[in-house]
């Protein structure tokens, strides 16, 4: 080893240390926990745990529960990213536009739902969604559609809470996207004008190639992050109506926190980092065939 | 800092109290009876019921559960399992209570908490509501009840009657109680609600929500269920006694003379019904076990119980409290009726869970998703697989 890489690997070592301690440590032994069948009986006596192999793994695959979690984070996921993304996107175009006065006043309401607490925005959004006295079904009452039994249908239950949960995160991604959307390359932008190209063929072939590795991380982060949406649903419906809102790690939390079955709920938590995981891959993949990696 | 220090003794830190809902609220004005008589001051710590059992088993795990600590009955057994409470240490603690609380706290014939206050699930009503409807007092009968709860609900076709929500287990169990369906076998490791007690209680309870007699809705979507009991938008409401500090607090919504209190109906008459009591325990793990003791001594006395029952509505669980004449109150009658009837739970570590889960499963009944014979079946087959673990361990001759 020569004296530079001495020095490097001393620089390194104290974040290395706190990685293997803090990331890699936790990280394994939640790997063997998931092969035992730890639960509230270890905590009584460590002799009662077992090692199982796979058994967790069976079980969780004939728990009707954890199929209709991942049915519902699917679709949280399917709808709510793009329901995110195209948001973000959408607001940024709009304040991008040079007309658009006031910027900076725009950009700090639009930012603002980020920064606020999940717990007290959650509230003023079940009081919006009330079936009864809510601010959302009154409009709808005007446009003449009739009210909706926002979290309290089965079936409404996903897209009341994706408003909600929409209507908080756009804010970061659009901050992303104007960032981007002004180094979008102007002579580009005018020759494409003069060229003749409509609003939508600028867009398509000038903004959107330009944007793309930024779309890309967007992408990769929200998919991430709907994946492992928990707080909203733990707030609006307690998981309900009829289950219809418990998500993965919902059910996760259920079942290690509330009722202490750790080992089950650590092969959840695997099952999960090896779908973002492999989700994530596949979207590189993707990216890399657009050269916006 | 360091010189005004050094004249007086250091002095010991205060015993640590956890209590949830009213109780861990009206706790502090317990404690300085205590601390005047003692020496001993207490930091008294509201926890949030509906938090309360996952952040007690987890302050267990991480060692720093508090000296003293409210316990509901139902999870006695569980943590004395896990070896999270002291023997209550001299049998005089526990002479001198109402029988029902001291059959709900023990585990197999051991006192591991001293019963403190008792909560028969009963039923609210409003008086005005079913005067109107031609009733002057509440039927007693399921059959007689429901035909109430359809006289009102002619009159009054925009609101409910029965104020039950589809995830508050209590109701649906107090009538599994009643029809004597005894849900659990094997030595409490399977499941056993295929039977004829069960689905009588099931289509009962689906029967209110098929006549649209109670609303088809969770917690989260009645944010204020007593300002709608108050408005008159339900007319029965099963509840516990603490719904008594309520209708004190907020006597401006509702005067008193538009509300009582009776019994739960029953197949045929009032039987056993759900039955919360709260408890108080010590943790192994303290160090001052004398001090913790001495802290349970006081808050389970007749004298604190009564002043309890003043602030709260709790009922108290020392049998001499009852002679009071405090306890007298027509209004509490009812209360101490039930009290003398109570359901006896499985006294399981997953019994808290699979309440829950058979109340997911009553949801989809409701919601139309499942058939009673089918929900049936369902929870019998969840309560095994929840069971799985206690059923080995019973087996294998490591617990009962």
């Amino acid at each position: 080893m020569t004296r530079q890489e001495r020095t490097a690997w001393l620089f390194t070592a104290p974040v290395l240390a706190i990685i293997a301690a803090m990331l890699v440590l936790p990280v394994t032994l939640a790997l063997a926990l998931s092969l035992t069948d730890y639960s509230i009986y270890a905590l009584a006596d460590w002799s009662n745990v077992r090692f199982v192999g796979l058994g967790n793994f069976a079980e969780l695959l004939r728990t009707a529960l954890f199929w209709r979690a991942l049915a519902n984070t699917a679709l949280f996921a399917a709808l709510g990213v793009p329901m995110a993304i195209g948001a973000s996107l959408g607001a940024a175009l709009l304040l991008h536009d040079t007309t658009v006065r006031w910027k900076p006043l725009w950009r700090v309401a639009l930012f603002a739902p980020y920064v606020t607490s999940v717990v007290a925005t959650a509230v003023v959004w079940r009081f919006l969604l009330n079936t009864r006295f809510g601010l959302i079904n009154y409009a709808l009452g005007w446009l003449s559609l009739p009210p909706v039994d926002w979290l309290g249908d089965p079936h409404a239950s996903i897209p009341a809470i994706l408003l909600f949960v929409t209507w908080k995160i756009f804010g970061y991604n659009m901050i992303v996207f104007t960032a981007a959307l002004s180094s979008v390359p102007q002579d580009l932008m005018e020759a494409a004008r003069l060229d003749g190209a409509s609003r939508w063929g600028r867009f398509r072939h000038v903004t959107l190639p330009a944007i793309g590795p930024t779309l890309l991380l967007a992408s990769v982060m929200s998919v991430a992050g709907f994946l492992q949406i928990f707080a909203e649903p733990y707030v609006m419906t307690l998981g309900g109506p009829a289950q219809s809102t418990v998500t993965v790690l919902y059910f996760m939390f259920d079942e290690g926190f509330k009722w202490w079955n750790l080992g089950q709920a650590s092969a959840v938590a695997l099952i999960l980092f090896i779908l973002i995981l492999a989700i994530t891959f596949v979207e590189t993949r993707i990216g890399k065939r657009n050269q916006w990696l | 800092m360091a010189a005004t220090s050094c004249g007086s003794k250091p002095a010991s830190p205060p015993l640590r109290f956890w209590a949830t809902s009213y109780e861990g609220d009206y706790s502090p004005h317990l404690m300085p009876a205590f601390t005047a008589a003692t020496g001993i001051e207490v930091d008294v710590q509201s926890v949030p019921s509906t938090a309360a059992h996952e952040k007690m088993l987890t302050a267990y795990a991480g060692g720093v559960l508090p000296d003293v600590f409210m316990l509901p009955s139902g999870w006695i057994g569980e943590f004395a399992t896990i070896g999270a409470l002291a023997p209550v240490p001299s049998p005089d603690l526990v002479t001198d209570i109402v029988p029902a609380a001291l059959a709900l706290a023990q585990v197999e014939g051991k006192n591991w908490a001293v019963p403190w206050a008792a909560a028969p699930q009963v039923q609210f009503y409003r008086r005005d509501l079913l005067q109107d409807a031609g009733y002057a007092s509440m039927p007693t009968s399921w059959n007689a009840w429901r035909e109430m709860g359809r006289t009102i609900k002619r009159r009054r076709p925009d609101e409910f009657v029965f104020l039950t929500l589809l995830n508050w287990p209590d109701t649906l169990f107090s009538m599994l109680y009643q029809t004597g369906a005894s849900m659990l076998r094997d030595h409490n490791t399977r499941g056993n609600f295929r039977s004829a007690a069960a689905e009588a209680a099931f289509a009962f309870y689906l029967s209110l929500f098929t006549e649209n007699l109670a609303p088809r809705a969770l917690s989260t979507e009645v944010q204020d269920p007593f300002a709608a009991f108050a408005q008159g938008r339900y007319a029965v409401w099963p509840s516990w006694p603490t719904l008594l500090l309520d209708l004190h607090r907020r006597r401006a919504e509702i005067p008193a003379d538009r509300w009582a209190v009776a019994r739960l109906a029953g197949p045929n008459g009032p039987g056993p019904a759900a039955m919360i009591a709260s408890n108080v325990a010590v943790s192994a793990a303290t160090a001052r076990p004398k001090a913790a003791w001495a802290l349970v001594r006081h808050l389970t006395s007749a004298t604190s119980e009564l002043r309890f029952q003043q602030l709260i509505g709790n009922l108290p669980a020392r049998a001499s409290a009852w002679a009071s004449p405090q306890l007298q109150a027509p209004v509490l009658r009812p209360f101490a009726e039930q009290m003398r009837e109570p359901a006896m739970a499985p006294k399981i570590i997953e019994w808290e869970r699979i309440q829950i889960e058979v109340q997911l499963v009553a949801e989809r009944v409701v919601r139309g998703l499942l058939t009673i014979p089918q929900a049936l079946a369902t929870i019998d087959d969840r309560i095994d697989q929840i069971l799985a673990k206690r059923r080995a361990l019973v087996e294998a001759g490591r617990i009962v």
